[in-house]
Formats: structure tokens, sequence, C-alpha cells
């Protein structure tokens, strides 16, 4: 039992990203390799705030948030107008230059030792409710007309552009919120551990976020979602495999991709409207053909 | 001053001219066709009004304004709607979603609204969804508002794009080959379609077309381009006797 809270905490705090990553990838189809950086950022402000400046940790997460959306603003800047392809470069040297920040100011952040003492406020609980508060939120927009724009932008940026969709603004805002939604996600982080390391946020947390996004469906948010907490789930609860986890969770990851090009969920959205169309065979059928 | 003016446009692409000074004037209720063989140009002189590529020389005017040098979108807002030679439909949304998404620019709701079901956002989705299916209904589209458009006929695609055009509320329409690809009857359908919203919304046309008969048949004043260089225009009588043109299109074929 302690072990699963444990678990369902870090499927939270990891779904708090994934959301994120949902929007910037899944629904603008723009690849970043340095979302683990505004991890970080989320991670280290709050909890200095906290620490160093004795604010309230509420106050803490929204500083820490309008933080990371101001470095969003300006490294978004330059990307949104980039060629998609290296959009993952830009943001990967931005990560990986964030990680060696942490590490030259030591003074406050503790260089290689992390962040020690943030005060452990957050619970399983607070995990949990903020997940589903951030479930709600990127479903939301991606019903609204971001999300629709965010969608267009990604399947065609030259003819959304023709039907007066301004495509950088459309990114920004796509990069903004996954910019607030990762830092939001290392806030939780922070204070749930209550340590922060400076070894936790490289390229390769970023690249697992793709890879939850595109193993449960990358036009899905409900596959992601799905991608998210399966694949955080799993590894923990093979620790029998011991070292082979790690290759059972690359092939499982391989084979999905190879016979689903399109995630587990593909285009399937979890709604009302289309489970009643699941479990209505006839019409099912259909459109199948 | 007309409602569209294109004053001596010039584009090239590395050595290859792809428009050689192009003009016209183009006025509310007028369909104007262009013709020519493949490569004359014809949706360089497209994507050269639209700000997909500035155009060398020359300028771009709408009602009254230079347009020349504005973004893609911004044109957009100022009045010039177009569909794609080779349909350009966004995949991953719905037919409904296609057009609606053309109306959100236009969509007053903030940030707020778009994470949060806040009053302001009802509203203005429902004032979209509302011109969205009757712009659809126009087409004669609204029957497949929830399918997804990658598995409509050609014509059907060509229609949702023609609704996506026209709820950018657009002064022009640009319609690059509308009847490409399309079967006998979707052709005399589509005809009617042009003729029907170019009567009701009396915005200028613009229409490159292969099919001779469907232009001249529509056609108030028609341009014919060849390499680039406007070689006739003028109504289809006086087009079809010009003997530039009989050389450019029989010429060719020998
Ligand atoms: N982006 C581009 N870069 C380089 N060359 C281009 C570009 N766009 C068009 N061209 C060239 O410009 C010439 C005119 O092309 P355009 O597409 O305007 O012709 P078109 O009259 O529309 O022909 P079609 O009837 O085949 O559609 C062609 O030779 C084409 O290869
Ligand atoms: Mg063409």
């Amino acid at each position: 039992m302690k072990l699963f809270l444990y678990v369902l905490t870090q499927v939270c705090i990891t779904l708090v990203s994934v959301c994120g990553i949902y929007i910037l990838t899944g629904l603008t189809g723009m690849f970043s390799l340095g979302s683990a950086a505004f991890m970080a950022i989320g991670a280290y402000v709050s909890g200095l705030l906290v620490l160093k400046a004795g604010l309230n940790m509420y106050a803490a997460f929204a500083a820490a948030i309008i933080f990371s959306v101001g470095i969003g603003y300006v490294i978004g800047f330059p990307i949104v107008r980039l060629r998609r392809d290296y959009i993952s470069l830009v943001t990967l040297g931005f990560g990986e230059s964030i990680a060696q920040l942490i590490l030259l100011l030591s003074q406050f952040t503790g260089g290689a030792f992390g962040l020690i003492g943030v005060p452990r406020r957050v619970n399983v609980w607070f995990t949990l409710i903020s997940a589903v508060i951030v479930i709600a939120i990127t479903a939301f927009f991606k019903t609204s007309k971001f999300g629709r724009q965010c969608i267009a932008v990604k399947s065609d940026e030259l003819a959304a552009q023709a039907m007066g969709i301004n495509a950088s603004r459309v990114k920004m805002t796509a990069f903004l919120m996954s910019c607030a939604l990762t830092s939001f996600a290392g806030c939780l982080y922070a204070f749930y551990v209550g340590y922060v390391g400076p070894t936790d946020f490289g390229w390769k947390k970023s690249a697992d976020w793709v890879i939850m996004v595109f193993f449960g469906g990358v036009n899905s948010l409900t596959g992601s979602i799905f991608g998210g907490a399966f694949l955080t789930f799993l590894p923990q609860y093979m620790q029998a495999l011991n070292k082979y986890r790690y290759i059972v969770y690359a092939v499982l990851v391989l084979i999905i991709l190879n016979f689903k090009p399109n995630g587990v969920f593909g285009e399937w959205e979890l709604s009302p409207r289309n489970l009643k169309r699941l479990f209505s065979p006839k019409k099912n059928r259909r459109e199948d053909v | 001053m007309a409602l569209l003016e294109i004053r001596h446009i010039y584009k090239n692409f590395g050595g290859l001219r792809a428009i050689d000074d192009f003009s016209l004037e183009a006025n509310a209720g007028e369909i104007h066709g262009i013709i020519g063989p493949n490569g004359a140009g014809k949706t360089t002189i497209f994507n050269t009004i639209t700000g997909v590529y500035h155009p060398d020389q020359g300028e771009v005017w709408l009602d009254g304004n230079n347009i020349t040098k504005l973004p893609q979108y911004k044109i957009t807002h100022m009045g010039i709607g177009r569909t794609f030679q080779n349909i350009r439909i966004f995949k991953g949304l719905t037919v409904e979603e296609n057009v609606m998404c053309a109306f959100d620019p236009q969509s007053k709701y903030s940030i707020i609204g778009g994470i949060l079901p806040t009053p302001n956002r009802i509203r203005e989705e429902r004032r979209g969804r509302e011109l969205t299916r009757q712009y659809l209904d126009v087409v004669g589209m609204l029957g497949y508002k929830d399918e997804k458009p990658e598995n409509l006929s050609y014509g059907n695609q060509r229609k949702v794009e023609i609704a996506r055009a026209l709820i950018c509320k657009p002064k022009v329409l640009l319609l690059d080959e509308p009847a490409a690809g399309l079967t006998p009857t979707e052709v005399s359908e589509l005809t009617d379609l042009i003729r029907k919203i170019s009567a009701d919304f009396g915005f200028a046309i613009l229409l490159i077309e292969h099919r001779l008969d469907l232009v001249m048949s529509i056609s108030d004043t028609i341009h014919v381009q060849n390499f680039g260089k406007t070689i006739a225009s003028g109504t289809a009588k006086e087009v079809q006797n010009d003997p530039a043109v009989i050389e450019a299109y029989l010429g060719a074929e020998e």
C-alpha cells in the first residue's frame, strides 16, 4: 500500500507534466527536449522562495509558475519562428544549460548537493487533486479555440495562416502553457520529496514524457494520460526484473509503436458521446468500413 | 479605385521568372478566370497575393489598403480568402472544426476562457458554431459536420475548403483549380455553387482553372498566362480568338 501511494504520487506529478507535453507535442507538433528544465525551474524557485524568503507555499508556487512562463516567453521567441526540427535542438541546449546553471549557482541551489530541507507539505491527495485539475484544464484547452488552432497549425501551418491563424502566436501560447504545467509539476515534486537534486531534470526526462505521449496516443489526451500512468507504474512494479526492467520497457514501447503508430488510443478520447458509440456495435461497424 | 488592385507584380525563384509583370483589377461581384499551361505561374500569383511570398516588385492593394508586405494571416484578416490546388484540409479536426478554426481568430475570449468554461467562452463558441453551420449549409456539407474530412470525396473536401474560406469573411475569394479531380456531376455542382456564392456574397472571385468550359462559362474576364507573362486578357470571346492564346495552347501541343 505504501509503495502504491508512493507510485501514485509519482504518476500524478508525471501526469501534470505530461499534460504540458500533450499540449506542446500532441496538439501543436513541437518537440521539446528541454521541458524538464522548466520542471527544475519550478522546483528550485518555489523551494528557494519558501526556504530563503519565507514565502507561503501557494504564493511560491504561483511565483515559480509566473517566473517559468517569463523565461518561456524569452526562449519561446526564437522557437516559434524556427522550423520544427530545430526546436528540439534549441530546447535541448536550453535544458542542458539550465542544468549547468544550477550547478554554478551553488550558493543558492546547493550545487551538486541539491536543495535540501524543503518542507514536505505536499501529500498524495494534494498531487491527485492537482493532476485532476490539470487534466480538466488541458481538456478544456483542447476543445477551445486555442486547441483547434494548435491542431490546425500542427496539421498544416501554411493553410492555417491562410485561414487567418497567427501561427507564431498559437505556438507561443502552447509553449507557455506547457512551461506553466511542467513548472507546476516541479513545484509539486519539490514539496513532496523535500529535496531537489540537480541531476533529476536532464533531457532524458523530457524524452521520457514525449515517449509517454506517443505511447498512449499523440492525438489523444486520454491516450497521453494512459501512457503517462502506465509507463510510470510499470517500472515500479517490475522491481523483480531488476536491471532488465528498462529493456522490457523499451521493447514494449517499440512493439506498441510498431503495430499502432498512433499509440494505444490513436485519436480516441474518453467522452460520454464516444463511450456511447463504443457500446452501440452497429454504428461502430459502419464506421470501420 | 477597384476593390483589388494588383499592380505590376514580379516574382523570381532563382533564375526562374514565375511572375513577369502581372496586373489585375477586380471589383465586387466580378469573377476573373486565370488560365494557362502548367507552370505558367498561376498558383504563384495567388501565393503572392496572400502573402505566402512577397513580390519582388509591384504592389497589391485591397480596398484602399496596401497589403503587399503584410504577413499571411493579416492579409486574410484584411479580406482575402482562398482554397488550395492540392487540397489542404486540417487532419485531426472534424469537418465542423475545420471550418470553425478559421473563425477562431475572430473569436473573442482570452486564455482564461481557454482553460475554463467562462460565460464569455460559451457565448463565443456558440456564435462560432452557429456561423460554421450556416456556412456548411451554404456549401451543402452540413450533414457531414462530424465526419473526418480525409474520408470525404475530393468534391466534398473542396466544399469544406470553400466553407472554411467563406467564414473568413473575404472581400476577395481565390479559388485554385477547384474542379481538379472532380467527377462531371461534382463539376456542375461546383459551378452552381460558385455562381451562387458570387451572387449572394458579392465578393470578387479569382478563379484558376484548367477546364476551359467551366472558366469560360462563369468568368467575366479571363487572363491568360504563359511563362509568367499575361499573353491576353478580356472576355471569353475575345480571349478565344486571340492568336497568341491559340499559339500558346495549340502550339504547345505539337
Ligand atoms: N516555392 C517555389 N520555389 C521554386 N520554384 C517555384 C516555387 N513555386 C513555384 N515555383 C516554380 O514556378 C513556376 C510556376 O509555378 P506555379 O505553381 O505558379 O504554376 P501554375 O501555373 O500554378 O501551374 P499548374 O497549372 O501546374 O498548377 C513553376 O516552374 C514552378 O516550378
Ligand atoms: Mg497551380
